[in-house]
Parts: structure tokens; sequence; C-alpha cells
């Protein structure tokens, strides 16, 4: 197949779930069809500038085409209209502004789309917020196939979305709950779909030492109120205030203030020698955060027999755990305070959540198993568009 | 996790009847009663609830958390004051925007839970008078 894979950003060096998602799966897909990533020249999600060349590279086997942002984000502007936007009576032509200022505004790559698009055989379009899958999405409407990475924020609460969620030919979910997120704001069942998650390799063996000697709760990321870190933090002095136990580290950048506490550390960004270090030596992984559509650090946390203790108030967190039986997951302070006190009081039942949870990793999420799942997916897609007849 | 649950949920049912909670006492029927709200607060953010529809004209009773920029003043004042507005006093005052803003939303998502409660609650009426009614001998 001739495949397109329509994202933001992209590169080797791009963090960011769904751009890491696109170019992990790009890469394999490789292997078997003729695949060619159509992006942005931006690096930074925030102001989109222009940090890539334009034009035509490759990166190993996938041929990558970038098109110039037009303008960088205006911040003003955006945060204005999110405002109007998100209390929920703005007319759907608003809202559309809203997928326009958020950007990146690529007219560029939506021209190539337009003229060119119909070279493909499908258009795989990764996030729904952005602009290049909210406008691209409907000019190759017969072959595109939403990744939506939809999570429960305002944003998908959009009545526009309503229509926009039917218009793709397939559809590749991260979680089942995702899939019922968006099938809800669609309004209907959306075939031909499948649940493909994110596939992981074996966890390479740590090299580097252990960071940290007494027993810890670790959380990986951006230390951000809206990953759920404020309340983890509240959660943790009130648990610390009452339990001798395990602190708490914050491995990732702080977009916060880090209350200071005896029992917690923040560490700001770390390698990934001393993230895996950290990921192999933790009690427990905590995933607070209210919105997720996958969580992979929750699969790599599995991925080392890590039990994980995450915020059940997010869909997507819950129903992992609850499938993988990898963890425990709270709805307040007291359960907070008795998922920890629990796996800190049973080593065997600490063990047998993270091997339940490697199990899953196992069963769910290789790249054989991922991959599979993805071509059936794809066949299935070329195949009832050459079923329907020609408009 | 059952486990987890049942610890916290024991601890909350005792410190409830110590404050006075008496009904609570029942274990039996606090467990009902937590089920049927928790229940309510996982529906709380979905869209199908019946009184959003049932209250009416949304401006007499929506949290409305956007600043709406119009003026009932003629074309070329009114321009000028939301310039004013929009441009010199939004910006000093953002800060205290979004802590308001911030506020209605929590807010917001406590109207939903009480509007799924209450539906909640309405739905288990029904059926219990319906099954009662189905029992009385005609």
């Amino acid at each position: 197949m001739k495949l397109a894979c329509v994202v933001q950003r992209y590169g080797a060096g791009v963090a960011g779930g769904s751009e890491r998602h696109c170019r992990e799966l790009a890469l394999r897909l490789a292997a078997r069809h003729d695949v060619t990533v159509l992006t942005t020249c931006a690096a930074d999600y925030v102001t989109w500038s222009n940090e890539f060349p334009a034009g035509e590279s490759v990166d190993g086997p996938l041929h990558v085409r970038r098109f110039p942002v037009s303008r960088p984000r205006r911040l003003k502007r955006f945060a204005e209209l999110s405002d109007e936007v998100f209390d929920g009576r703005a007319p759907e032509a608003q809202q559309e502004d809203w997928f326009r200022e958020n950007g990146p505004d690529c007219p560029a790559l939506l021209d190539y789309l337009r003229a060119e698009g119909g070279l493909f055989d499908l258009v795989l379009f990764w996030t729904f917020r952005y602009a290049p899958s909210f406008f691209g999405v409907p000019l190759v409407r017969d072959r595109a196939v939403l990744l939506p990475t939809a999570e429960e924020d305002r944003a998908v609460d959009l009545s526009v979305l309503e229509g926009f969620f039917q218009i793709p030919a397939a559809y590749l979910f991260l979680t089942p709950e995702e899939e019922t997120l968006v099938s809800t704001r669609a309004g209907r069942r959306l075939q031909p779909s499948a649940v493909i998650g994110m596939g992981l390799e074996p966890a390479p063996p740590v090299v580097t030492p252990a960071p940290l000697r007494d027993p810890y709760l670790l959380y990986v990321g951006r230390v951000d109120r809206n990953k759920g870190c404020d309340t983890l933090l509240e959660y943790f002095i009130e648990y610390a205030a009452v339990h001798e136990g395990p602190s708490l580290v914050l491995a990732g950048p702080a977009k916060m203030q880090v209350p200071a506490h005896p029992r917690v550390r923040g560490l700001g960004r770390v390698s990934d020698g001393e993230r895996d270090a950290l990921l192999q030596s933790a009690l427990a992984l905590v995933v607070p955060s209210p919105f997720e559509s996958l969580s992979i650090v929750l699969l790599e946390g599995w991925n080392r027999a890590v039990p994980a203790i995450v915020n059940a108030r997010c869909a997507v967190l819950k129903g992992q755990v609850r499938r993988a039986n990898g963890g425990l997951y709270y709805r307040s302070s007291a359960e907070f305070a008795e998922a920890v006190e629990t796996l800190r009081a049973s080593e065997p039942e600490r063990r047998a959540l993270g091997a339940q949870g490697l199990a899953y990793v196992e069963r769910e999420y290789r790249w054989p198993t991922v991959m599979e799942r993805v071509e059936r997916l794809l066949d299935e897609a070329l195949a009832l568009r050459r079923a329907r007849p020609r408009a | 996790m059952a486990d987890v649950q049942g610890r916290v949920r024991e601890r909350l049912r005792l410190h409830l009847v110590r404050h006075g909670a008496a009904a609570f006492e029942d274990p039996v029927l606090f467990a009902e009663v937590e089920h049927l709200l928790r229940t309510s607060i996982d529906a709380g953010d979905s869209h199908a609830l019946i009184l959003p529809e049932l209250l009416g004209e949304p401006a007499s009773w929506r949290l409305e958390t956007a600043m709406r920029w119009d003026s009932h003043r003629p074309k070329a004042p009114a321009a000028a004051v939301l310039f004013v507005k929009r441009r010199v006093l939004m910006p000093l005052f953002r800060w205290l925007f979004e802590y308001s803003r911030d506020n209605f939303e929590r807010q917001r998502r406590v109207n939903q839970v009480l509007f799924a409660c209450v539906q909640e609650l309405a739905l288990e009426n029904a059926r219990l008078r319906h099954d009662l009614e189905r029992r009385e001998p005609s």
C-alpha cells in the first residue's frame, strides 16, 4: 500500500505522545508499505515556529515531506478563543476558528492533501485537535484513517466534532475507553475500527546504578497541574503526615511550584538511563493525570514489572489498570493512602501486581501484536474503499 | 482493589457515623447508597442528562465562564470601550479572570454531578414504583 501519515510535528527528537506514536508506527509500517510522513516544519508545540527545513527528506525507510507553518500560534488570541469556545455556547464557525488558531496553520500541507491525497491508498491522521487533522481529514475523507488520541478534556466536547468524527473512512484507537468516548461524541459506533494501543520492546536491562536507596513512589513526566500533579502532591503530603513510608520522586521538568517537603524529591529532567533505573527500583509508578488517551509511561512501568497507582477519574487509566490487574487506583486522598500502604505492606502483592502488568504488556502491547491489528484494519479500510462505487 | 476500596469505605462509614449519620450504622445500607452515588458521579460527566433539558432557557441557569465582548453603546464609542476592556484591562486582570473561571468550572462539574444524582434517584424511584404497582393486587 502507499500510505501517508499526517502529524503536526515529526522527528526523532520531537517529544510528545502522538508524535512518538506516529513515528514508531510509521517506521514499522514501512516494512511492508511505501510510507510518506506529511508534517510541518514546527518542533515546538506551543509556538509552532518553523525549525526544520521545508521540503523532502528521509528518516530511515520513510519519506518525510515538511511544509512550512504560515504563522506562529497567536497565544493571546488562542487563549481568548478557548475561553469562549469551552464555555459551550460557541457557534460551529467559531469552534472551527479554534482549530485554526490551535494550529499549526499549514496551508501548504492542506493544498498538498487536496492535490495529491488521492495518490495514497490510505492517509492516516494523528490527533483530532490540531489543524492538519481537523481540516485535512475532510479533504481525503474516502481514505482517511483517524487516530484521534482523544482525552476527556474540554476540546472533545465541542459540538462541531459530532460531524467531524463521522467523516473518516476508518479509525485506530489507543484504548477501548477512547473508542467509547469518540463514538459517544459521534453519536454512533464508528466502524471499521481497531483498538491498537502502542507497541513496546521488552525493557532493556538497566545499566545506570539505582539512584535512590530508600523506597519511593515515582512520577515520570512534566510536573504540571494539568497532569494532576497538584492533587498528587496534596494527597502525598497528607499521606506522609500520617505514615512512615516511601518518598515521592518527581522525574521531569517542573511547570509548577513543588512544595518543599522532606519526602518529596523533584529531580527535574532526567536522562533515559536514569529514568529506566528509577522505574526499575520504584515501589510503584504513580500516574495522577485526569486526562489520558493511553499513558505510555504506565505501559513502560509495567514493562519493568512495576505496579501502578493511578487516578481513577481518568477512565483510560482506570480501565488499563483493571484490564491488566497491574495496580491500584484512587479517587480520594484516603484511597491514595490506602493504595500506597497496601503496596508497602505486602511485597508479594506488589510483585504480583507488577508481574500482572508485565503479562498484560506481553499480551497486548508487543509490536507484532499491535502491527497485526493495524494491518488488519488497514486491509479492511482499503477493501471497503475499493468496494465503494466511485462518486 | 476491592480490598483497598472496602477498607477506605469502612473508614468513611465509621467517620460519618461518628459525626451523626446514624443511618449508616447499617453497612449494607451504606454500601447501597455509596454505590448509587458513585454511579451517578461516573455518569455526571456524560451528556445523557435530562435536567438541563427541563430547566429551560440556559441563560437562566447555566454558568457562563467566558467573557462576552459586547456593548450597548453606539458603534464608535463601543469599539473604544471594548478595546480598553479587551486589550488594556483584561491582560491586567487575566489572573483574576482565570482564578474565577477555574472555580466556575468546578461548580459546573458539581452541578453536573448533582444533576446525575437526581436523575439516578428519580430512575430508582420510578423503578420501585413500577415494582410496587406490579405486586399490588388489582
